[in-house]
């Protein structure tokens, strides 16, 4: 297949080169596979297989763009997309910048992070999983939801200016089970994603879930007073703040256009803790790296924040065209993050737990439905959800109901922070709006952050 | 095909598929345009076709699609085979309400094919919109044109063949502007109904996007050199192009019946309302009447029939503030009767959609609206208003993951006070708890005040789809709200 991928985009090309267009081709194809829970029933089965077509093409300052679903032996569809475009770009009107076409050195072939066994997992392979994840978990009001998601991403790309190809090939699982009581409404998660089919393990799971399913059967649930805590984020949370920071913050192309909290002045400035170390670094494999972006630049260690210095800001091919930059290779889907442990010895929710600890601590592994409430300010809100606890200073737990925080990422990751856990995760992002894109950053596994305030407390889930 | 997509369905059902449909999608074109400071920066066009079909076997759904319609007897076995590994772990066999079978067409209101529109027309709108919005103290420009055009054809096993060719335009026109303090503030106009009956070029009007141009640059000026919004409880009054956001997001995303009975659990959540609630719960003041009306003259969430082949209705949800209905689907409906051990509804409100041909059904929002109620005008409201905020465009919002608390900022806010709107306020915010808030509904304006907002990117399910739906809203009031939090 990955023959007949570069062989029809270097067809498009020459095609195109006859005709003297300039254009730039990008070819995306996924078959990807959800198997759905809900009710403790698979609510929904399916799967898509698709091929997407993206030509730009340019006109001394123009630009313009054209997507087909197509598929791999229409050539002609495609090859009529590339007559499109090139007659839409003639209309289309001049940029105040010239957008840049980039030239590939050589070809580059990325297949490392494809395994075709878990790509293609069977149907009674993902059902057993999800019966071995929740085994023995669910009853009369609890019930199962959840998602196991896997499949194979495929892109490539090719310009006029060359005839090199960039090819990349990805597979990913991603599970999330889900236990929720009906009646009262409380839900806990544990989520799993695997590069390789080996690493996949409903048992693990099975043993996250049963120590949260535990405590919120026999612990009393209670509304958490309004006020300041010291709060403990697990890894989705902080991965869902990190996210934030990755589009208002560090981004050279928001800070332009007035959507981050991180000036230009900022470059060389203390922004947070010392302790906050952040990398956009392809190296780690478990992020689905993408070890060149689709400009062709090659992407190595990437540092963001050293010790909560600001080291700088990353500029896309787009964005440091029209801002007169240069690109730093983050023409990517996604960023590899990373953001260092500290020093915590505390790896697991059993040990946090069972930490001694002087004042209470509000523990919240999930952050829903987060938005931007200032980005000057970098200001987010969210409320907790899944399994979310209350340790306290007794060293009895607590289940809180629900509870909103609206702070700021400078605060966050600021002088609040008390520390990072010295044990890593991984954890999966890939939850796309669009197009299958797997994704995960390495983070500490908790991070505690001290005196943040409590906006809102529900009064039951 | 379509003799071919019979004799599929056909052949599923004969090895013992009790329900088997397919959406065939001849075609999907998009158009964007996005003009930044000047700049058209996207410029951009889609276009795709496909089929995705669902089978239902021994109660549980197997579904598949594919561009590629070389094989379309594999894209069906696929769904099959999908079906028959879910019916292994079936809790409530799935079954679909009964309906009539309907053979028909439904095509959207429009006059001018905006696809037909030169290339260099869409620009030169653009720009003049840009012109009109590059004024001193502006710092950024954003100008976009989406439009839509596709055809659905929908047939089932159960003797559907529906037709529906459908338009879309959707346009937005934003600026963002820098304080003292180098502090970043948004303003945008978003293209409704506005009075308009027809969604095609021609509902792009000029002196529409003049007015409002003019009015987002003045509100512009007055924000930035504003004092920051007051933290307290006062009265919030909520102008429509804000109001469609809250009912947005606190009464129709509550009231889908799917996430009532725990179907979204696994990502975008549940719901506060219970099954018991339905004819007794208190949802909101006696003012407040809302409804799921599918039947309005052009808006989005006006499509002529579902994905399950059900003609669109109008459907009350709450009636004088008592939670009569729910945005609901054949599947769901079945269910939500079945364990409730009564008739809670009488047959599917219509309103399952996919959306795009590789993505299944669902209960989605069609218009959720507030009936325009009593209370008079703009200024009447104000003029019976001791202390409040007034609010008008969103800018950020987040909700409870049972939809039971919510978090707003918006992009402007004018103190009220004794009767009469005083300055602006920066960063005006305000939170509260669903049902107290609902519950605290203290003015319905009448229908000078009530707007048709356009929504075109509603996300729900897994993978996730993006929905285009309409809000009809009048301008209401609600007393003791937290603000500026
Ligand atoms: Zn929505």
């Amino acid at each position: 297949m990955k023959e007949k991928i570069i062989q029809t985009l270097r067809e498009l090309r020459n095609y195109a080169v006859e005709k003297n267009y300039e254009v730039a081709i990008f070819y995306q194809e996924e078959d990807s596979y959800l198997m759905r829970f809900a009710n403790s029933a698979i609510s929904l089965n399916t799967n898509e297989k698709l091929i997407r077509l993206y030509i730009d093409a340019f006109s001394g300052n123009k630009k313009a763009s054209y997507t087909l679903i197509t598929d791999i032996n229409k050539i002609d569809e495609m090859k009529q997309g590339v007559d499109t475009v090139a007659e839409m770009v003639e209309h289309s009107q001049p940029l105040s910048y010239t957008p840049t076409i980039p030239v590939f050195k050589g070809d580059f072939i990325d297949e490392e992070g494809f395994d075709a066994d878990l790509a293609y997992i069977s149907n009674a392979e993902r059902l057993k999983f999800f019966n071995d994840a929740s085994e023995g978990m669910e009853t009369e009001d609890i019930k199962l939801s959840g998602i196991f998601s896997n499949g194979c991403n495929t892109l490539a790309t090719i310009n006029t200016k060359t005839d090199h190809v960039l090819y990349f090939k990805l597979s990913d699982a991603q599970a999330t089970v889900v236990l929720s009581h009906l009646k009262l409404k409380w839900e806990v998660s544990a989520e799993q994603s695997a590069q390789k089919k080996f690493e996949l393990d409903p048992n693990k799971l099975n043993k996250d879930l049963s120590f949260l399913l535990d405590r919120y059967q026999n612990d009393e649930p209670q509304q958490v007073p309004l006020g300041e805590y010291d709060i403990v984020f697990g890894p989705a949370a902080t991965a869902d703040m990190l996210s934030m920071m990755g589009w208002i913050g560090y981004s050279g192309g928001s800070m332009k256009r007035g959507f981050s909290f991180i000036g230009e002045d900022k470059v060389g400035e203390k922004v947070f803790s010392d302790k906050f170390n952040l990398y956009d670094d392809p190296s780690r494999l478990e992020t689905f790296p993408f070890k060149q972006d689709y400009s062709g630049i090659e992407r190595k260690e990437f540092p963001l924040f050293v010790k909560g210095v600001f080291q700088k800001f990353v500029w896309s091919q787009d964005d440091a065209d029209e801002f007169g930059q240069e690109p730093t290779g983050h023409e990517v889907m996604h960023r590899s993050i990373v953001l260092k442990t500290g020093d915590k010895d505390v790896g697991t929710l059993e040990e946090l737990v069972n930490m001694p600890r002087e004042k209470d601590i509000l523990y919240i592994p999930f952050l829903h439905y987060m938005n931007i409430v200032n980005p000057s300010k970098g200001v987010l809100t969210a409320s907790s959800r899944f399994g979310a606890l209350l340790l306290k200073k007794d060293g009895s737990v607590v289940i809180p109901y629900n509870v909103r925080l609206t702070q700021s990422l400078l605060d966050l990751f600021g002088e609040k922070v008390a520390w990072l856990s010295k044990h890593e995760t991984i954890f999966n992002t890939s939850m796309s709006y669009g197009i299958r894109n797997p994704t995960a950053l390495v983070l500490p596994t908790f991070i505690k952050v001290d005196g943040l305030e409590i906006s809102h407390s529900n009064t039951s889930y | 095909m379509l003799e071919q997509i019979k004799k599929n369905i056909e052949r599923i059902k004969s090895k013992g598929a009790t329900y088997v449909d397919t959406r065939w999608y001849p075609y999907e074109e998009k158009n964007s345009l996005v003009m930044w400071n000047g700049n058209l920066k996207n410029n951009e066009f889609s276009r795709e076709s496909g089929v995705g079909i669902r089978v239902l076997y021994k109660g549980a759904w197997g579904f598949s699609a594919s561009s590629d319609l070389s094989d379309l007897d594999a894209i069906y076995d696929k769904a099959y085979d999908n079906a028959k590994v879910a019916a292994e772990r079936v809790t409530f066999p799935v079954r679909l309400a009964e309906k009539d079978a309907i053979i028909a067409t439904f095509d959207s209101p429009n006059k001018i094919n905006p696809f037909e529109v030169p290339l260099s027309d869409k620009v030169a709108f653009m720009k003049e919109v840009d012109d009109m919005l590059n004024k001193p103290g502006i710092a950024q420009r954003i100008a976009s044109l989406d439009f839509v055009k596709k055809q659905i054809v929908l047939v089932d096993s159960e003797g559907t063949e529906i037709e529906k060719n459908i338009t879309e335009v959707f346009s937005q026109m934003q600026i963002l502007g820098l304080d003292e303090a180098g502090e970043s503030h948004t303003r945008k106009f978003t293209l409704g109904r506005e009075g308009m009956m027809t969604r095609g070029w021609e509902s792009i009007r000029k002196d529409l996007f003049a007015e409002n141009a003019e009015r987002i640059v003045s509100e512009m000026g007055e924000i930035l050199v504003a004092d920051p919004c007051p933290k307290d409880n006062r009265s919030v009054i909520i102008l429509p192009d804000m109001m469609y956001l809250q009912t947005h997001e606190t009464i129709g995303h509550a009231l889908e019946l799917d996430r009532i009975l725990g179907y979204e659990l696994a990502y975008a959540g549940g719901s506060f309302v219970t099954l018991d609630d339905f004819g007794s719960l208190q949802y909101g003041s006696p003012k407040l009447n809302a409804r799921a009306d599918a039947t309005l003259e052009n808006s989005p969430g006006s499509f002529g029939y579902d994905d399950d082949g059900i003609e669109c209705s109008n459907n009350m949800l709450i009636d004088k503030g008592v939670l009569v209905g729910a945005i609901t689907g054949r599947q769901m409906v079945e269910e939500a009767n079945a364990k409730s051990g009564k008739q809670i509804f009488k047959e599917s409100g219509g309103t399952n959609r996919a959306t795009s041909f590789y993505r299944v059904p669902i209960e989605r929002m069609t218009n959720i609206n507030i009936d325009p109620g009593d209370d008079g005008t703009l200024d009447d409201i104000v003029a019976n208003t001791e202390k409040g905020l007034l609010v008008s465009g969103e800018k950020s919002w987040s909700i409870g993951s049972n939809r039971e608390q919510f978090h707003f900022a918006t992009e402007s806010g004018w103190l009220v006070e004794d009767g009469e709107v005083k300055g602006m306020v920066k960063n005006p915010t305000y939170k509260g708890d669903t049902l107290k808030f609902w519950n605290s509904l203290s003015a319905v304006g009448d229908k000078s005040t009530w707007k048709v907002a356009y929504i075109d990117n509603c996300g729900k399910g897994q993978p996730n789809q993006v929905m285009q739906l309409g809000h009809g809203v009048p301008v209401c009031r609600f007393d003791d709200v937290t603000i500026g939090e």
